[in-house]
């Protein structure tokens, strides 16, 4: 009469045990991020290029529209431009380092040189766009 | 004649075993491991960088597109435009925190655009995020 085998009970409840923890899996998977990003506090920029102080104290770095980076109108290396904007700075304390970022230049660029000048211990550092770099 | 007393069936559960064992540990990790980010609208591939401020919890990001446009959260806006909708949104919100998610392809103009837009909404310093470099 009653023929059915009882040991076989506690095997079968493993299958789907696997596939709810492979779907956990699959959806774990797929909703975390281990990208880890980092953040870099930049001051506001002035309304316009023709505010920014424009003396000895002062040293300019360009992004060109070409992608290209000049230091007060050398050009330089996007890999070397920390090292270049110390020896432009040199010992002094009292400089600013302003960014102009000329139409066509990138954002890459831009946070590389408000690092480089982060980094170089500029007094203060100013960022303003502008249509075209004088030289 | 030599006798196979193992049964066959059997084998299979065993060798089951350490598939999950190995699926749970996978499952752990990706537990613990990962963390949860809620999904945006514009996927963007942020520019490099070394220094990291450590700013945490900001309330508002503001997302720049590769080709200029900014995000804040479903609504999208030119550069130039943003500063207005951007006020607005920080005095609903009642803070002066920004964060900016900028592509590492996009206008460094758009990107001073946002930020000279901001500085008129009293923002005096904004936050833009990074990845770090190789």
């Amino acid at each position: 009469m009653f023929d059915e085998p009882i040991r076989k009970r506690g095997m079968a409840s493993l299958t789907p045990l696997i596939d709810v923890v492979f779907l956990l899996l699959i959806f774990f998977m797929l909703t975390t991020s281990f990208l880890q990003t980092q953040s870099l506090s930049v001051v506001t920029p002035a309304p316009s290029a023709a505010d920014l102080p424009k003396d000895a104290r002062v040293v300019e770095i360009w992004l060109n529209g070409d992608g290209s980076i000049a230091i007060d109108g050398k050009p330089i290396e996007r890999a070397a431009l920390a090292q270049g904007l110390n020896a432009a700075i040199g010992e002094r304390k009292d400089i600013t380092v302003t960014i102009l970022a000329e139409r066509g230049s990138r954002t890459q660029a831009l946070v590389s040189a408000v690092e480089a000048a982060r980094q170089s211990g500029a007094k203060s550092v100013g960022t303003a766009r502008v249509e075209k770099i004088t030289k | 004649m030599i006798e196979f007393d193992e049964e066959p069936p059997r084998r299979q559960f065993e060798t089951l075993v350490p598939l999950i064992n190995v699926v749970f540990l996978l499952l752990i990790f990706f537990l613990l491991a990962g963390t949860m980010t809620p999904a945006e609208n514009v996927a963007v591939s942020l520019p490099e960088g070394t220094l990291n401020d450590r700013e945490q919890d900001v309330p508002t990001t503001l997302i720049v597109e590769a080709d200029g446009f900014v995000w804040l959260g479903e609504r999208v806006m030119d550069a130039k435009l943003s500063g207005v909708m951007v006020e607005k949104h920080l005095r609903d919100t009642n803070t002066k925190r920004v964060a900016i998610k900028a592509d590492a392809d996009a206008p460094a103009e758009a990107v001073l655009q946002l930020m000279e837009g901001l500085r008129e909404a009293g923002v005096e310093q904004v936050t833009i995020m990074t990845e770090r470099g190789s």
